[in-house]
């Protein structure tokens, strides 16, 4: 069994709903042991109500795969003295609560520290720790609102914002998070110092839009949305195709690709067109949509896909979950995983979108049933006897 | 924190972002470029829309922080120059078509037979095998490829693409992943690895698309700025613009109705405490909320319901973002030092070290700014000796 890349390293993840699931998540994955505390005392993951039963929600397990579940009831002081002996063993904290709420709890970062100091604590709040707005509650589309990202997720001139149904500031919160983890614990190494991290979902989104942000604060502009066209190019949009909602996306960069397009959709006539050579394509672009919806319209979309790509030119099918499971170079990639789940059963879903020279993911499992890993944390991570544990569990402190 | 740590950067618009990411956690990126520059020096916008070598605030934002070699790894003496380099380098990113480097016999096992401990991170739209890896994938390709695309926008309307390039920055955050790991494996085995990292795939492990599909055997599919599963949770309209309202918990439902006391009487039904119910019913519910926001101002409703612990925010331009008055006392923007652009403000790394936002990275340098600095650093190359190179075109 080769080395896993984080054997040794223990995180205890505070955390709800995508953002900070998914870093421990990716952390577990890679062999790091994450304590995912919560409570039956109002501290559950608020994605475990999108199930039959708690343990059953296919969410909640899809974003907290192959972590160790343990119930502390942090309403008691002995939950927070459990809590704290768990963190004195490991090496990171993640949070995702509202700012506050640990601090409430005497679970502030100096807190965490005093007992373990070398620590490295990740919060992960929406709007960050600090400022007039710090406390507010906020969900990924929210965030998305406030950042710009949906003012300008949307096609040119709508009559109104729209944006994505999705929680785009949770993953990039999710994925960013164990980089930072990792490098905080790489340093930690060289200097002996732990780190209090404070990592705003929305700064990281803006972050993101960071192109956009200096047309505002170098030259003053009030960006737009400009959809799925392309400042620099013609035709790069999204093109309907034969079939009910099916579209292929389509990106040419320059006139060798515009020449080829013209060859694979009969209209060899329009290579040495000047209307569509060079920068004037980008002044016809209303023509050119139109000229290639014509074509597109008559054909399936991946066959637009795969006729264009063979030519050279940029293509790809807007694909749907459905067509992401039938796709045979994912498939080929072994991308696509599938987890055994007890009361789910097999669940087929995304892997990780990493491949090394040598080594992997640890063979990804589902996150056990809520406080499954209490009987392994209280007796062998923290040492106490197992009657001490079945008193707790009696008394709703490990609960 | 990790300015010991040398990352070699060789990408395109593809993975430029991962260098960026790694220069703001505190490593040193060299950027090398072929000698004629990074085509994304010629990418809009430019400053004051003035086109120019220098101008391009999207490379701005990309490689700010890095330096710049020139170098033209196509010829045996850049060849050499580069397997020079990579001698020192702890990282090597690149994101050229999957094969180019093997074809240049500088593929992994040519840099880590030099150097054992080097790990080469490769970000390509497709991933390095499979039948689509030779695929052609500008950014919007990568986005629809990975599900995100289907998913987002009106639903009658097409499929609409995220702003900038979300596809090569979400798959650039992975590969930076992969290196974090790598690098950490490293400092127990000494040994480096390839890292391997697929931008379509790593646009599909967001918003449950796969497992959604594969479970029910139906695609998740557009519902504009509609929560899959949450109600109300959508863009609402206001007297003076929009705010994101979501309404999780029955608490939040039920702090709703209690602010809203001429709520029509429909909204009282009890299995509306039930979020399901609520979703189901959103078509339906979502005008009669409307008809409650729009008597407000966005800044006034937002605080009206965040007081009562009910989440909602304002739908804000980037300007709007940039002046609210949480992001300014953060003091997510600062002042960036630079030659080519002058100074300029530009937003840095979204977190805070120790209470500390870290300090802004460097303006975005020159092409070949840095030559004499690395070359003459790392290998011990005279300025006559880059002179030669220079009238040779190597660098």
């Amino acid at each position: 069994m080769p080395h896993a890349f984080l054997s040794g390293v223990r995180v205890v993840s505070l955390t709800t709903g995508i953002a900070g699931p998914i870093a421990g998540r990716l952390l577990a994955s890679y062999g790091a042991e994450v304590f995912k505390v919560e409570s039956r005392a109002g501290g559950l993951d608020a994605f475990r109500m999108y199930g039959a039963d708690p343990d059953a929600s296919p969410r909640f397990v899809e974003v907290n795969l192959n972590t160790r579940s343990v119930t502390l009831n942090l309403k008691k002081p002995r939950g927070i003295a459990l809590l704290k002996e768990l963190v004195a063993r490991s090496d990171v904290v993640i949070e995702n609560f509202r700012p506050g709420v640990l601090a409430a709890l005497g679970l502030a970062s100096e807190d965490l520290q005093a007992v373990k100091e070398d620590l490295v604590v990740i919060h992960m709040p929406g709007l960050g720790s600090t400022g007039p707005q710090a406390r507010y509650g906020t969900w990924g589309p929210t965030l998305a609102a406030y950042s710009g990202l949906t003012y300008l997720w949307n096609h040119p001139r709508g009559d109104r914002p729209i944006g994505s149904q999705g929680v785009y500031p949770d993953y990039l919160a999710g994925i960013l998070t164990p980089s930072i983890v990792l490098s905080a614990l790489i340093a930690r190494r060289r200097t002996g110092k732990g780190r209090v991290v404070d990592l705003a979902q929305v700064d990281l989104t803006a972050y993101a839009l960071g192109t956009t942000l200096l047309e505002v604060l170098v030259n003053g502009h009030e960006p737009e949305p400009v959809g799925n066209t392309s400042a620099y190019a013609v035709p790069h949009d999204c093109y309907e195709c034969a079939g009910d909602d099916r579209w292929c996306v389509i990106a040419v960069e320059d006139d060798e690709q515009w020449r080829a397009l013209c060859s694979v959709i009969g209209r060899s006539e329009l290579a040495e067109d000047e209307r569509f050579l060079g920068v004037a394509r980008l002044r016809n672009r209303d023509d050119v949509d139109a000229l290639l919806s014509d074509w597109t319209r008559r054909h399936e979309a991946a066959e637009v896909m795969n006729l264009l790509q063979a030519a050279g030119v940029p293509a790809g099918v807007v694909q749907s979950g459905l067509d992401l499971v039938a796709d045979t170079h994912l498939e080929a990639r072994g991308f696509i995983e599938t987890v055994q789940h007890p009361v789910l059963g097999a669940i087929r879903l995304a892997g990780s979108p990493l491949k090394f020279s040598s080594g992997a993911h640890e063979p990804l499992s589902s996150s056990p049933p809520l406080g499954a890993d209490n009987a392994y944390v209280i007796t062998e991570v923290l040492g106490y006897e197992r009657a001490q544990l079945e008193r707790w569990e009696e008394e709703e402190v490990v609960y | 924190m990790l300015d010991d740590v040398l990352v070699l950067d060789l990408t395109d618009l593809k993975g430029q972002f991962a260098g960026r990411v790694l220069n703001d956690l505190g490593m040193r990126v060299v950027k090398v470029e072929p000698p004629g520059g990074d085509p994304c020096r010629r990418m809009p916008p430019f400053k004051d829309d003035v086109p120019g070598d220098e101008s391009s605030l999207r490379f701005a934002f990309l490689n700010g922080g890095k330096e710049s070699i020139t170098l033209d790894i196509a010829r045996p003496e850049g060849r050499e120059l580069l397997l020079d380099l990579s001698r020192h380098a702890d990282v090597v990113l690149e994101s050229f078509p999957p094969g180019y480097l093997a074809s240049l016999d500088l593929g992994y096992d040519v840099l880590s037979d030099r150097n054992p401990s080097i790990v080469v991170a490769s970000v390509t739209g497709f991933g390095q095998y499979g039948p689509h890896k030779d695929y052609l994938a500008p950014d919007i390709v990568a986005v629809a490829m990975g599900g995100l695309m289907y998913i987002s926008g009106d639903p009658a309307l097409p499929p609409t693409k995220p702003p900038e390039t979300q596809a090569f920055f979400y798959g650039s955050l992975f590969a930076v992943y992969g290196v974090l790991l790598a690098l950490f494996a490293r400092e127990t085995t000494g040994e480096g690895r390839h890292v391997d990292c697929s931008i379509q795939e790593s646009i599909a492990t967001q918003e449950h698309t796969i497992r959604e599909a594969a479970t029910s055997g139906e695609a998740i599919v557009r519902h504009g700025s509609q929560h899959r599963s949450v109600a109300p949770a959508s863009v609402f309209a206001c007297k003076d613009g929009y705010v994101f309202l979501f309404v999780l918990g029955a608490r939040h439902w039920e702090a709703l109705l209690e602010l809203w006391t001429d709520h029509p009487s429909v909204l009282d039904a009890p299995e509306l405490v039930d979020i399901s119910r609520r979703r189901a019913l959103a078509p339906t519910l979502n005008p009669l909320v409307e008809e409650f926001t729009r008597r407000f101002e966005r800044r006034e409703l937002t605080q009206l319901l965040q007081e009562r612990g009910i989440p909602c925010l304002p739908v804000n331009t980037p300007r709007e973002f940039l002046d609210e008055e949480q992001t300014r006392q953060r003091q997510l923007v600062g002042v960036v030092s630079s030659g080519a652009l002058g100074d300029y403000l530009a937003p840095r790394f979204p977190a805070l070290f120790d209470g500390q936002r870290p300090a802004p990275s460097g303006g975005p340098p020159r092409r070949g700014e840095h030559n004499e600095r690395v070359y003459g650093q790392l290998l011990g190359l005279a300025p006559d000796a880059l002179e030669s190179l220079s009238v040779r075109r190597v660098i």
